[in-house]
């Protein structure tokens, strides 16, 4: 069940006041890799609600931020719909198709959901590849970014974009707090840790699954629609299920179920990524040793890590201090 | 309240639930006896439908609910707890039973609201925490309580449902005398319009609560009636003090 620890605010309130230093500070190329990191991050939320609080690990979500990223162009491209309305739709759609997903697979467990999910990215995935509709391999351009400049805000501005990626992941880290604190997200917590108590307790587990994967689902697509803005182009790359592997690199990277962990993850691995790539080719090597060594220490990605450390350590500090305030009050009303 | 016709349940040539008819009156308190591998579980998971039945049917509140699944019957009133502990394991007391208290009140798939923090479940989850002794360990992981205290919330979780009727699946077993006796003392202070029907193995405990009895034996009802005809009876003495010298 999802709670925010001292340690956990820490760490928010550091990313956070790095991560906004960061746009109003770095260049160009910085700038994109932040956009880079906020939109993956974004993913890796969606991702996290699922598998981190529902034992629901989903090698689609790449898919279906690729839908949220194809049905955006589509809508505000091809059928000439204004951006964002479009955006709309497409977190609408993708959410549908992730409940759809969601309710399909809700039966299965382990090993068996990841093939299923697995199945559903690939139709997806190859179903763009070959509707001429889509563009095929050579995807699809010409994107235009949502027009704030009502707001007096321009988009097309790396800086202001970066912001306005910061800002949505802040909204969407929100968002996610929010669903896992109420009656659904409990329920799903109560199914990840017993799925045949939840049911003979009354529950419905199938429609529990389906609305949180739903709901995740929605988030991944807006994490599509950013990188469609983003790049300003599109390919079936993006559905392509190593997207999906990678997302759940960043996840076990950084912390499963317990969505900081994940923001972490994100930050490590795009740099690491960037860092690396610029050294050598072979950077996943690096990459891939970090996990196996990461997943060899038992810890719970790096945020576990630092959580088993730190956490109890910073948490009684922090008991701590409330107490000594309240005796001090005590003291001072006496 | 409850009712059940020739319920009969068969694994491959294993016959082990035959021909089952039961009927448990509102605020019934029954025992089930019988030796180890009688069926007596087997029953129980036809009962609330975690298992399909060969043949026969179950009737709750005067409804077939036999074509009904697990969570369905679950809502209608049905309620169990299992003989091995089937718990919320690295949750806490409290929110062990808050889960099984939102389903009853239908926060348990609200997305406006935290389910946990509703006045109504709250106040579910001090009753029940009252009712089976847990009210110091709300806050503890259930980790960090004993086996026996457990052995409480297993029952408590399934009571927090509020149910018509509760299946509780030898809820002493593993525990000490001492706490068996402190369980039946929390038995027989649960509200007298709760339908009971427990599987017991301990029969001078069985007897304590028991309004009537039922002994179950390879799979076959073999007595039913009330207490006092039970421990008279050279039947039940034969098949249940046999299996327990064999054991
Ligand atoms: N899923 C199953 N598949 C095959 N055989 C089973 C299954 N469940 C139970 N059995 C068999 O059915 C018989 C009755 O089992 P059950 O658990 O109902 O007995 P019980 O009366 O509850 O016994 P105990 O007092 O030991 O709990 C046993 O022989 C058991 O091995
Ligand atoms: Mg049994």
């Amino acid at each position: 069940m999802f709670r925010h620890t001292p340690l956990r605010y820490a760490t928010l309130v550091l990313l956070a006041s790095v991560a906004l230093f960061r746009v109003f500070t770095a260049e160009y190329f910085g700038l994109e890799i932040l956009t880079e990191i906020f939109i993956l991050a974004v993913l890796v939320l969606a991702l996290d609600m699922v598998a981190g609080f529902g034992g629901m690990v989903s090698l689609c979500h790449g898919a279906l931020m690729g839908v949220g990223a194809y049905a955006y162009v589509m809508l505000s491209t091809i059928a000439g719909i204004a951006p964002p309305v479009a955006m709309a739709g497409a977190i609408a759609i993708t959410g549908v198709a992730a409940w759809v997903i969601g309710a399909i697979c809700a039966r299965s467990h382990g090993i068996y959901f990841i093939m299923a999910t697995l199945a559903f990215g690939q139709m997806a995935y190859s179903y763009v590849f070959e509707a001429p509709i889509f563009g095929g391999d050579d995807g699809l351009g010409g994107i235009s970014r949502l027009d704030l400049s009502f707001v007096g805000i321009d988009l097309s501005d790396s800086r202001s974009f970066a912001f306005f990626c910061l800002a949505i992941l802040a909204a969407v880290y929100g968002a996610a707090v929010l669903i896992l604190r109420s009656g659904l997200g409990r329920s799903l917590s109560g199914v990840m840790h017993n799925e045949q108590r939840m049911r003979a307790l009354g529950l419905t587990v199938w429609r529990v699954k389906a609305d949180v994967f739903g709901l995740s689902g929605m988030i991944a697509g807006l994490a599509g629609v950013l990188a469609a803005q983003h790049i300003m182009y599109i390919s079936p790359g993006l559905l392509s299920w190593t997207v999906s592997g990678e997302a759940l690199v960043v996840v076990i990277l950084g912390g499963v179920g317990t969505l900081i962990g994940p923001l972490v993850g994100a930050v490590a691995f795009v740099m690491l990524k960037h860092e690396l790539s610029a050294v050598t080719t072979y950077w996943h090597l690096v990459v891939g040793c970090i996990l196996i060594a990461v997943v060899m220490s038992r810890a719970n990605g790096i945020f576990g890590w630092l959580e088993d450390r730190w956490g109890a350590r910073i948490d009684r500090r922090a008991a701590d201090a409330t107490r000594n305030q309240k005796t001090e009050e005590v003291a001072s009303d006496a | 309240m409850l009712e059940t016709r020739n319920l009969d349940k068969s694994f491959g040539a294993v016959h082990v639930t035959r021909d089952v008819s039961l009927k448990l009156e509102r605020g019934e308190r029954r025992v089930i006896l019988g030796p180890n591998g009688a069926g007596k579980t087997t029953l129980f998971n036809q009962l609330v439908g975690e298992l399909a039945s060969d043949k026969g049917s179950v009737h709750l509140a005067g409804e077939d609910v036999t074509a009904l699944a697990v969570a369905k019957r679950a809502r209608r009133g049905l309620s169990r707890s299992y003989q091995k502990n089937t718990l919320f394991d690295g949750l806490t007391v409290e929110e062990n039973l808050g889960l099984a208290a939102s389903i009853h009140t239908g926060h348990a798939t609200t997305l406006w609201s935290d389910s946990l923090a509703k006045p109504e479940v709250r106040e579910i989850v001090q009753d029940v925490a009252n009712q089976v002794n847990l009210m110091p360990f709300l806050h503890a992981n259930v980790s960090e309580i004993s086996y026996g205290v457990r052995r409480q919330l297993e029952v408590g979780v399934a009571l927090a449902t509020r149910p018509l009727v509760l299946l509780m699946d030898e809820p002493t077993s593993g525990v000490g005398p001492e706490m068996a006796k402190g369980f039946h003392d929390l038995l027989n202070n649960l509200p007298r319009d709760l339908t009971l029907l427990i599987i017991e193995h301990d029969m001078d405990l069985a007897f304590d609560v028991a309004d009537t009895i039922t002994v179950l034996n390879y799979g076959e009802v073999v007595f039913d009636g009330l207490p006092q005809e039970a421990r008279g009876s050279s039947l039940l003495k034969e098949i249940y003090l046999g299996s327990w010298e064999d054991a």
